[in-house]
């Protein structure tokens, strides 16, 4: 009945693939190959001028970008200055950073997530309201969220005043921990009701059928959560763990919000870099697209190789 | 029968809890139920004041003298009320020219999202009622280009932006700025994946029977599909409009000239700064004017969110249920 | 266990602003259950049967009435704390969760009451009596060998299912290799006598703590007397409950299994086996069989019967299938629009059934119901006398119903002529399809034996007077005539 008509199915994509081919598939394999070139200039694609004529070549692929990103080769031999920002072992550097808060607050986001979601759905009276309530921040401007935030935490806020500190949580002079726990407060709260809304959405699909079943089987509530619902729950758990991942590691405008401090590169080090925050001031502040675009790899590899590494751990454990 | 080890039959199993009689058990059921329920709503209401305060605070502070949120008032002292409001919104406003990056916002918002709904209902049609050669590769790969971090594109998008001449060093125009927000965000996999499921949900024989009554394919997306997916064109108006009320990254990146900013990057870019009246030659930001700009920019998208919330809500929970 | 229901009522509220009634789904139900009978709950969907069955499980909570398990009023008795079994239609095994853990799922929380024991004398003593017959070990575990190798897993289970051991003790077992040793005897007393020094250690043991080990291997105080512990189960008394259950419901080769990849069948086997493993007082079942094909549903429903009766476990199954109800039940209720309309012995409600609804709903091919009328003291259908009553019945309009295998060919005496219209063979009988426009609806099904040979037209029937049932016009209760 359904002839093949190909040409007509082009016609209808041909806007999105035109689209798509040069905002996602070209820039993806430029920036591939933009991390290779030596001496890159953003402006003419290549640095060598032939003759005195406006065309330029490329002088040669090289992995000496990559080098400089991590910090290994100098990014002018003259001085043999190494550039620590990216990837540090003694001190914060962008790389450290962003595992860094990848790693707590992923784990600790999903755990209160999965509490709060279960807690909604065991109740019956305003349970669309906390649902509407939890989900609401989602929604919100993250910068000027951060921004609320950074006053809340400062250093005469409302929450040292609700709790009668003086601490200096997040303005200039504040140590690198206390920011870092005050942006992981903040990423954390931003994470939150996504999270929630699907927990809730895959707690409402689980059948009523396994909750009635265990309660014949005088389960008491905390195995119920854990022997039923989590394991059920599981897809869902690892959509969310792996989605929140990869948020976590593009992790940007919550530091741009919540702090006020001038960031820059060179001279002192900035100490709450993230991958992305490299990535955006190699490519605006000092043009130095190559190193961007390195640094992009880096970040994609990093995701590629979670992501797997998620997937193959699940095949174990998630039940579908 | 052999004598097992653990004889099953003379087990005396027990359920923990159980009182001899049944009224006591009745009634200590009774308790733990009433306070286990008490503690849950304590622990939700207790999560969802913490996940609420910074709005709370946000709208309060705007009201307060700038005295009262650098001390940390909870409730404004300083004042009259309605005197702080006045010179709040008048004070912030004046150097926050709120209207003109709405003005910015919406235009790119609304002509970013037609664009999108446009390509993205041609595409999802393609995608579930055409046959073609290569369909379930191309939507495969199309899927997988959502697992590729955006910054990987962002690098060259900027340099193509440049190449095309929209981001001149001087004289950027507004045209030029407008395009560089727009183009790059008019396809959206994540739209097209959205859509295409709403696609694929409508029944055949509605397509099977409007080709009896010797419509074309393209009458009936228009006339048939587009109608009874509206709900999810909604959902994708709404998403989009979000997205580019709260894009930061490329239009900041994107745009030369503070005339073209869009509302969060002009939000973090004003200076809301009065001099210090102890050292006149430093400029200090004003907390309470701060939250007025963060008010300004956030109370819009809660009022779409109580608005739109089932739209929002339903389109974002979608996207979890198949992983 | 007895089981008492009084005046049990389940009111769902409507809603006055839609204008939706509330619906009655159970009203005022009674029923007493015997201990040790299998009792079905009947009825057309809707009736109210499977409400009533979540009441006594208490899911469900009750608008008025109360339940009684023997003495106790469990009337809101929260579920968890009735001590029952309970198979769900679909089953609700825990998907995730291989056959042996659902199975035990129910025992993890359970605790044990018993005397205080020594465990480890327990297995040193199960374990010499064991190896007093090394052949017989050996024996159990060669019989599992296939080409010329043994498995250590059908060993082990050959084991367990052979000495109702656990799994841990069987693995020993295995390990001592007695089935490959050239004197197994000397083999076995060496490991007796390491059992035996197990047992005098755990003697001495509890000896300093001023404890006796009895021979029962009970610890008893030092005058004799037990110590009685509330405690929770050990892995080898799980295991050995769910192989005792699995073994029931003939399911143990699946424990490794996950529910997915059982066929309907088996999975609700496994459902039962969860039920039946926490020796519940109560067994429920909830249209156990209704996923099922019809010829597993005959097979699975004989060996329900069979396991209530060895169990001897007071169940309840509910069921709108009249002929699986009738086929295994002590008694049944026949439940229609949230009422009991009949309750009894099956057999007895077949024969005698006390209202119209009954009468049609009990039996197949179903029962032949007519528009009639009693008139001085005779039974007319249209003009034709059927019967006679007892005179003193007024005259009034009844409907008269008759059993299929309640027609008797007699062309000579008969009293009713019917038009025949089809005649069907099955099998031993022959089905005469008539028709009359007294019918109240459908086909009239006659069942006669195949010896007799009857045309296609007008037939001219006797009627068995057993079974022949009036029922009044109004009220369609029965009119005994």
């Amino acid at each position: 009945m359904e002839k093949r008509n190909n040409w007509k199915a082009w016609l209808y994509l041909a806007p999105v693939l035109i689209l798509m081919a040069v905002f996602t598939f070209y820039p993806l394999i430029n920036t591939f190959v933009v991390s290779f070139i030596k001496d890159y200039n953003s402006s003419y694609g290549f640095n060598a001028q032939i003759g005195t004529s406006n065309r330029y070549v490329n002088t040669g692929f090289t992995f000496n970008n990559y080098g400089v990103v991590l910090g290994i080769t100098p990014r002018n031999p003259s001085t043999g200055i190494l550039d620590k920002t990216f990837l540090s072992f003694t001190g914060p550097s962008a790389l450290g950073n962003t595992f860094l808060i990848t790693f707590v607050t992923v784990p600790i986001s999903v755990i209160i997530a999965l509490v709060i979601s279960i807690a909604i759905n065991s109740i019956k009276v305003l349970k669309k309201f906390f649902q509407t309530v939890f989900f609401m921040p989602y929604v919100t401007n993250v910068i000027a969220v951060g921004m609320v935030f950074s006053i809340i935490f400062s250093r005469t806020g409302v929450f040292n005043t609700l709790f009668k500190l003086d601490v200096n949580w997040v303005n200039e002079g504040a140590t690198y921990w206390r920011s870092m726990l005050i942006l992981f407060v903040y990423i954390i709260w931003n994470a939150l009701p996504y999270k929630i809304l699907i927990f809730l959405s895959g707690l409402q699909n689980i059948d009523k059928q396994y909750y009635d079943a265990a309660k014949i089987d005088s389960a008491s509530p905390v195995k119920v959560a854990t022997k039923i619902t989590i394991p059920l729950l599981s897809p869902q758990i690892l959509y969310i763990t792996i989605t929140s991942f990869i948020s976590a590691f593009k992790e940007y405008n919550s530091i741009i919000g919540l702090f006020n401090r001038n960031y820059t590169h060179d001279g002192n080090l900035p100490d709450l870099y993230t991958v992305v925050y490299y990535i955006y001031d190699k490519l605006n502040a000092s043009s130095q697209t190559e190193y961007a675009s390195a640094a992009a790899v880096v970040l994609f590899v990093i995701i590629l190789f979670m992501t797997l590494i998620q997937m193959k751990i699940s095949k174990k454990r998630v039940h579908y | 029968m052999k004598q097992a080890t653990i004889q099953t039959t003379h087990l005396n199993l027990v359920i923990p809890g159980r009182q001899k009689d049944v009224l006591t058990t009745q009634k200590r059921d009774k308790i733990l139920k009433a306070i286990a329920l008490i503690l849950i709503y304590v622990f939700i209401i207790a999560c969802a004041v913490l996940v609420i305060f910074p709005f709370f605070y946000m709208i309060i502070g705007s009201f307060m003298l700038e005295e009262d949120v650098i001390a940390g008032k909870l409730w404004p002292t300083a004042g009259s009320f309605f005197e702080n409001i006045h010179y709040n919104y008048t004070q912030t406003l004046q150097r926050f020219d709120y209207f003109k990056y709405v003005g910015n916002t919406l235009i790119v918002g609304f002509s970013t999202t037609a664009g999108c709904l446009l390509i993205t209902i041609l595409s999802a049609f393609a995608f579930s009622r055409l046959h073609f050669k290569g369909r379930e590769v191309l939507f495969t790969i199309f899927l997988a280009t959502m697992m590729i971090p955006g910054e990987m594109m962002v690098i060259t998008n900027y340099t193509t932006m440049n190449n095309l001449g929209l981001i001149p060093t001087q004289g950027q125009t507004r045209i030029q700025a407008y395009l560089c927000m727009i183009l790059p965000f008019i396809s959206s996999v994540f739209y097209i994946y959205l859509l295409r499921q709403n696609f694929l949900q409508i029944p055949n024989e509605l397509y099977f029977s409007s080709k009896v009554d010797g419509k074309s394919d393209w009458q009936y997306l228009w006339k048939v599909m587009v109608p009874l997916a509206s709900p999810t064109l909604i959902t994708i108006t709404i998403l989009s409009l979000i997205g580019s009320w709260n894009a930061y990254v490329w239009p900041n990146l994107v745009t030369k000239n503070n005339d073209y900013w869009l509302i969060s990057v002009a939000m973090r870019g004003s200076a809301l700064q009065l001099p210090d009246p102890l050292a006149p030659d430093v400029y200090k930001t004003q907390s309470s004017w701060t939250m007025v700009a963060s008010t300004l920019t956030v109370l819009p998208l809660l009022i779409l969110f109580i608005i739109f919330r089932k739209y929002i809500m339903k389109g974002t929970g979608r996207a979890g249920i198949k992983g | 266990m007895k089981i008492k229901i009084v005046g049990l009522t389940k009111k769902f509220p409507g809603d006055p602003k839609k204008g939706i009634k509330d619906t009655v789904a159970v009203d005022s139900l009674n029923l007493d259950i015997n201990d040790g009978e299998l009792v079905g709950l009947l009825g057309p969907s809707g009736c109210g049967k499977s409400t009533t069955l979540y009441m006594v499980s208490g899911l469900k909570d009750p608008t008025d009435g109360q339940i009684y398990f023997d003495d106790e009023d469990v009337t809101f008795l929260a579920p968890e704390k009735r001590g029952i079994g309970l198979v769900f239609q679909n089953y609700a095994l825990y998907p995730h969760m291989t056959v042996y853990k659902n199975i035990s799922f129910p025992l993890t929380s359970l605790k044990l009451k018993e005397n205080k024991k020594s465990f480890k004398a327990e297995r040193a003593r199960r374990l010499i009596e064991i190896l007093s017959n090394p052949e017989e070990i050996a024996d159990v575990i060669t019989a599992v060998e296939k080409d010329n190798k043994i498995k250590k897993n059908d060993a082990v289970f050959a084991l367990c299912s052979h000495y109702h051991i656990s799994k841990l003790l069987a693995e020993q077992i295995y390990s001592y290799k007695l089935h490959i040793s050239s004197d197994p005897k000397k083999d076995a007393t060496k490991y007796v006598s390491a059992a035996l020094i197990d047992v005098e250690e755990e003697k001495r043991e509890l000896v300093q703590q001023h404890l006796i080990l009895a021979d029962n291997n009970d610890i008893l105080k030092e005058d004799g007397t037990p110590i009685e512990v509330t405690r929770k189960l050990t892995k080898d008394e799980i295991d050995a409950l769910v192989r005792d259950a699995a073994r029931l419901v003939q399911i143990e080769q699946y424990l490794d299994r996950k529910p997915a990849e059982l066929s309907g069948g088996q999975q609700q086997r496994v459902a039962i086996a969860r039920a039946l493993v926490k020796k519940p007082r109560v067994l429920l079942l909830d249209e156990p069989l209704s996923n099922l094909d019809a010829r597993l549903r005959i097979q699975t429903r004989e060996e329900i019967r069979k396991i209530q009766q060895k169990t001897n476990i007071t169940t309840i199954f509910v069921t709108h299938d009249q002929e699986e109800a009738m086929s295994i039940c002590d008694k049944i209720l026949v439940m229609k629009d949230g009422k009991a309309m009949q309750e009894g012995n099956p057999q007895e409600v077949y024969r005698n059934p006390s209202n119209l609804f009954v009468a049609k709903f009990l039996g197949t091919p179903p029962i032949n119901v007519f528009n009639g009328y009693i008139k001085d003291g005779g039974l007319y259908i249209g003009n034709e006398r059927i019967s006679d009553v007892n005179s003193s019945l007024d005259d009034k309009n009844v409907y008269v119903a008759i059993r299929p295998e309640g027609f008797i060919i007699d062309n000579k005496n008969g009293v009713f002529s019917l038009d025949c219209k089809e005649i069907v063979t099955m099998g031993r009988d022959l089905s005469l399809i008539c028709s009359s426009p007294f019918l109240v609806s459908g086909k009239i099904k006659i069942i006669i034996d195949s010896d007799l040979k009857p045309e296609i037209g007008k037939i001219k029937f006797s009627i068995r007077p057993t079974k022949l049932y009036v029922f009044d016009g109004e009220t369609e209760e029965r009119i005994t005539i």
